[in-house]
């Protein structure tokens, strides 16, 4: 755990809220996972249409936790995103779920951003915030980097406990759970801190019809890197999307003699498919 | 003893024999309980009138008349059970006709006597008497028939869980009545024991008992006549002023629910018009339902027929329509009796009481009624369909459902899943949107994209295009329409759920978005005729899409083929010989009537078979999947599609014919739970009939003339 000095003035802050959390919910907007996912035929990217968007699972474990901390404690949820205009949609699922406000940060020159930039993006866009606890995605469903949480985090210059299943709260503290091979490892950090949420944290909750209704009045603050006052540095480029090899038709061994097609079975896995 | 002025040929009876005097005091007492009725009525009005939305059902007033014509007065649906139909009609026809007598009586005597009129004499008053007789002894009959069925045989229906319902009210009235009667026919006895006039052996119940006070001194007789006279009297008195507090109310709101019932098709459900602006949505509190919705409660007379076919109730879980109703009503009837004194204070000063009675309120679904029971239910419709009542339990529940959804988001887990999966990928398993189309591809089925000038649109339904078994049906029944020359085309991609689980299951927003969705791209092709294979699909469009713009002509594939084979332009030929059952999918049957299209189809195929099952059309059984169950757990008592697999199995049939995709997985997955799948296997319609026009083998010759898609 990386540590920080609590300055006086941050420590005054949350004695002063003291049950009264600022809580910050980072989310991407990710393909659904039933969707047909087709590459460009130049290989530079997926084809957008007729894709439906889905707010990345694992940033909705985030959002829920987010909420049921300020629910418990009362506060302030803020959700940032990063994207292009169809973000907006995500944003107002997590406004609906409960979220207070939104922050979008909608700029074509963040478009392609790695895992860098973005966490450059959203950390302009939360340090003002002042936040005690920030949550993210373990990873996103769709880039599967998981890096995101970490980087922000450190620019953040706060200690962050990654892929964490279970959460407790206590006085500017929390003590979070992270499953390692075989047994569980429990962590405390002091707050301000950042999380990266794991399946099993909670189930997210649906978003209520009055909910829907009133994240249609949010407010959503709209940023792009210039009021942020970030410079987009691309360190990392995609070079090529390939799609996976379609699926070889199955083969069956003819013959009556079980035997010699269990022989030209064993043949078959060793030489040609060479698993044994 | 008899004065002169009856006699043979002049028959007769004295009206106030032997009770002179009491005329004017049986006024009095008639007047009294006349009061007593009415401002029991009146305070039961107030309280009808406390809580509720309006909503006008007065509107069509002659079919109105006619429902309660049909079911008020001859007790069309009471008679559908045999046993409580005739102990019924026994109990109601007779007293109707007592009634109708002794108001003859008194009109012929008060009225038409004064002005020299005398027309209840000779053969008239003989007839008059005989009729009188023989209802008297009907009610009686009727008595004891209810006497017996609610103390000696105690059916369940009149129960809950095996606890009975019987409240001492119910003894009463059915004791009140009979003495009514048996007072009336001493009375007689008495009269014709001392006067006996030869004539009234057509009174032959009073005759009959007459013989038993024979040799008894009259001035006895007389005296006893006068203690009975003023008990038949007081007791008939009270009868009337006994009405408003009683369960005999139901003679009052039972008929009044008949005339109030709706007139919409069988299980279309009332829109949710605003969204943006209400704060909650559905049914929480009691003044969140309709007059009409709140007045149900109090046509119940728990006669539990309801109770006796609810799937869920008979396989275990908490939930019976009756218990539902009368939990309403055990509240309706604390909470309007509040707002009713609360309005009184209010009225004098200033109006805090009616809000200190809101904040008290409870909410229905959780409060009242146990969450289990509004998640339990199948919309099967079956209580709604045998109510005598006419009450409407199905909207209620699934106005609960919305509560717990739209206002609440609180609902079973699974249903969270289903919704989410027909928000991102419009149907309820989950799979990819962009597959709904694959299942025809090979079939050279056209998208309306690709050729929008067909006669029909086959709306294939999430069954259809994601669900293997579905797929198989679908393809079935397009061969069919192909080999048959019909010319129809399909949507493909951009079809959208039909959004019946949503509806049922409480989400009537999204239910109301996949609609609007489809509304737009049928419009858009400018579709008239529809027809679905699957009759969730086929009611929701048929009925609810009309509310959004959305009307077609919609057609179960039952129908299509039904009609198909009738003009011939099918052959069923090749021999299908096996025993099967059929069941009544609920959202076909119950909800449209559709009964004998299914089964003429089968009847067709030549050397099937087909047995019924004990519970058939309307009386049928729902497998289980209704209301959005198909997609939630089910864990608390029996299975409901392995009772219905049962039900099928009694029959020694070892196939079974479906007409439904849902109604098609239940009953597979029974078979497999029973260890059945050797001998017996569930077959949809469409695929018995395929199977039956043997064109299978030549590779189906109008498919392959078609330029396949893709």
């Amino acid at each position: 755990m990386r540590g920080r000095p609590i300055g006086a003035l941050n420590e005054a802050r949350i004695r002063k809220k003291e049950e009264n959390v600022n809580i910050v919910a980072c989310v991407k907007q990710v393909p659904d996972t039933e969707a047909q996912i087709k590459v460009k035929a130049d290989g530079s990217g997926i084809e957008e249409g007729g894709i439906k968007w889905v707010m990345n699972p694992y940033d909705e474990y985030g959002v829920e936790e987010a909420l049921r901390l300020k629910e418990k404690k009362g506060g302030e949820v803020t959700v940032v995103s990063l994207g292009p205009a169809r973000v907006i949609e995500t944003i107002r699922t997590a406004l609906a779920m409960g979220a207070d406000k939104g922050i979008h940060i909608q700029d074509a020159a963040f478009d392609n951003a790695d895992a860098y930039t973005t966490a450059l993006a959203l950390a302009a866009a939360i340090k003002p915030l002042n936040a005690d606890i920030i949550f993210c995605g373990q990873r996103a469903i769709d880039g599967d980097q998981g890096q995101v949480g970490a980087i922000l985090a450190d620019m953040l210059d706060i200690p962050h406990v990654a892929v964490v299943t279970k959460l407790e709260y206590t006085d500017g503290a929390i003590k979070a759970t992270r499953p390692i091979e075989g047994a569980q490892i429990l962590i405390e950090a002091k707050l301000p801190c950042l999380i990266t949420a794991q399946k099993g944290l909670n189930e997210p909750r649906y978003a209520s019809l009055p909910g829907i209704m009133k994240a249609k009045k949010k407010p959503v603050d709209v940023k792009n890197a210039a009021s942020l006052g970030v410079t987009p540095s691309v360190n990392m480029k995609v070079v090529k999307f390939t799609p996976p090899p379609a699926r070889a038709a199955g083969k069956i061994i003819g013959g009556d003699d079980p035997a010699l097609k269990a022989k030209e079975l064993a043949r078959l896995l060793r030489e040609e498919a060479k698993v044994i | 003893m008899e004065s002169g002025k009856f006699s043979v040929g002049n028959e007769g009876r004295e009206v106030f024999w032997n009770a002179e005097h009491f005329e004017a005091l049986l006024f009095v007492f008639a007047g009294l309980a006349v009061l007593i009725f009415a401002y029991g009525v009146y305070r039961r009005w107030r309280m009808w009138k406390a809580i509720g939305k309006p909503e006008i059902r007065w509107d069509n007033a002659g079919e109105r008349i006619k429902r309660l014509i049909l079911d008020g007065l001859f007790q069309v649906k009471t008679f559908r059970e045999r046993y409580p139909g005739i102990m019924h009609g026994l109990i109601f026809f007779g007293f109707f006709i007592l009634i109708f007598g002794a108001f003859f009586d008194a009109t012929e005597f008060h009225i038409a006597e004064p002005l020299g009129i005398e027309f209840l004499r000779g053969n008239i008053y003989l007839l008059f008497s005989v009729l009188m007789e023989i209802f008297g002894l009907f009610v009686l009959l009727g008595i004891i028939m209810a006497l017996w069925r609610r103390y000696i045989t105690k059916p369940d229906y009149l129960g809950y869980k095996g606890k009975s319902d019987n409240i001492p009210e119910d003894a009463i009235v059915l004791v009140l009545i009979g003495l009514i009667i048996i007072t009336g026919f001493i009375l007689e006895a008495l009269r014709i024991g001392v006067t006996k006039p030869s004539w009234e052996v057509w009174s032959f119940g009073g005759w009959i008992l007459a013989g038993a006070f024979a040799g008894v001194d009259h001035e006895q007789l007389k005296a006893w006549h006068k203690i009975t006279w003023w008990g038949h009297a007081f007791l008939s008195m009270g009868f009337i002023a006994y009405i408003p507090y009683s369960r005999l109310l139901h003679m009052i709101t039972t008929p009044a629910n008949q005339f109030f019932s709706s007139l919409k098709p069988t299980g279309e459900l009332q829109p949710i018009q605003d969204f943006e602006n209400a704060e909650t949505f559905g049914v929480g509190k009691l003044g969140d339902m309709t007059w009409k919705q709140i007045f149900d409660v109090d046509a119940c007379t728990k006669c539990g027929r309801c109770q006796d076919g609810c799937p869920a109730y008979l396989s275990g879980k908490p939930l019976s329509p009756k218990k539902f109703i009368q939990d309403i009503k055990t509240y309706w009837v604390q909470k309007s009796s509040e707002v009713v004194a609360a309005n009184k204070t209010a009225a004098g000063a200033g109006g805090t009481a009616e809000q200190k009675t809101a904040e008290e309120d409870k909410t229905l679904p959780g409060e009242v009624i146990d969450l289990h029971e509004i998640w339990a239910c199948t919309n099967c419709m079956y209580c709604m369909e045998h109510c005598p009542a006419l009450i409407e339990h199905v909207p209620k529940i699934v106005g609960m459902r919305q509560y717990k959804v739209l206002t609440e988001a609180d609902f079973p887990p699974e249903l969270q899943l289903t919704f989410r999966n027909m928000e991102n990928n419009s149907n309820p398993w989950g799979i990819g949107s962009h597959l709904r189309g694959d299942w025809a591809k090979e079939l050279g089925i056209k998208t309306l994209a690709e050729d929008p000038n067909v006669e029909y649109l086959y709306f294939v339904g999430c069954a259809g295009s994601f669900d293997d078994r579905g797929k198989k049906v679908a393809t079935a029944f397009a061969k069919i329409l192909q080999a048959a020359g019909v010319s129809f085309g399909i949507l493909g991609t951009e079809e959208s759920c039909c959004g019946d689980s949503a509806m049922r299951g409480g989400n009537e927003y999204l239910y109301q978005t996949l609609a609007q969705a489809n509304i737009e791209t049928m419009n858009g092709y400018n579709v008239k005729k529809i027809i679905a294979t699957c009759p969730h699909g086929y009611n929701i469009l048929k009925k609810e899409y009309r509310s959004f713009g959305g009307n077609y002509e919609v057609y179960h594939h039952t129908e299509i083929i039904a009609d198909l084979i009738a003009k011939g332009k099918i052959s069923l030929k090749k021999p299908v010989d096996k025993l099967f059952t059929y069941h009544d999918s609920c959202f076909l049957g119950r909800y449209n009537g559709i009964y004998d299209q299914p089964r003429n189809i089968l009847n067709a195929v030549p050397g099937l078979k087909l047995a019924e099952m004990e519970r058939n059309r309307e009386k049928s059984f729902c497998c289980g999947a209704g209301g959005a169950r198909m997609w939630m757990e089910e864990d608390i008592g029996d299975r409901i599609n392995n009772m219905r697999t049962d039900q099928a199995i009694a029959t020694g049939a070892t196939g079974v014919a479906l007409a439904c995709p849902f109604c098609l997985t239940m009953l597979s997955d029974g078979i497999k739970d029973r260890k059945k799948d050797e001998q017996m296997e569930a077959l949809d319609v469409a695929e018995i009939v395929w199977e039956a026009m043997g064109l299978e083998e030549k590779k189906a010759p109008a498919a392959a003339a078609e330029a396949p898609a893709a």
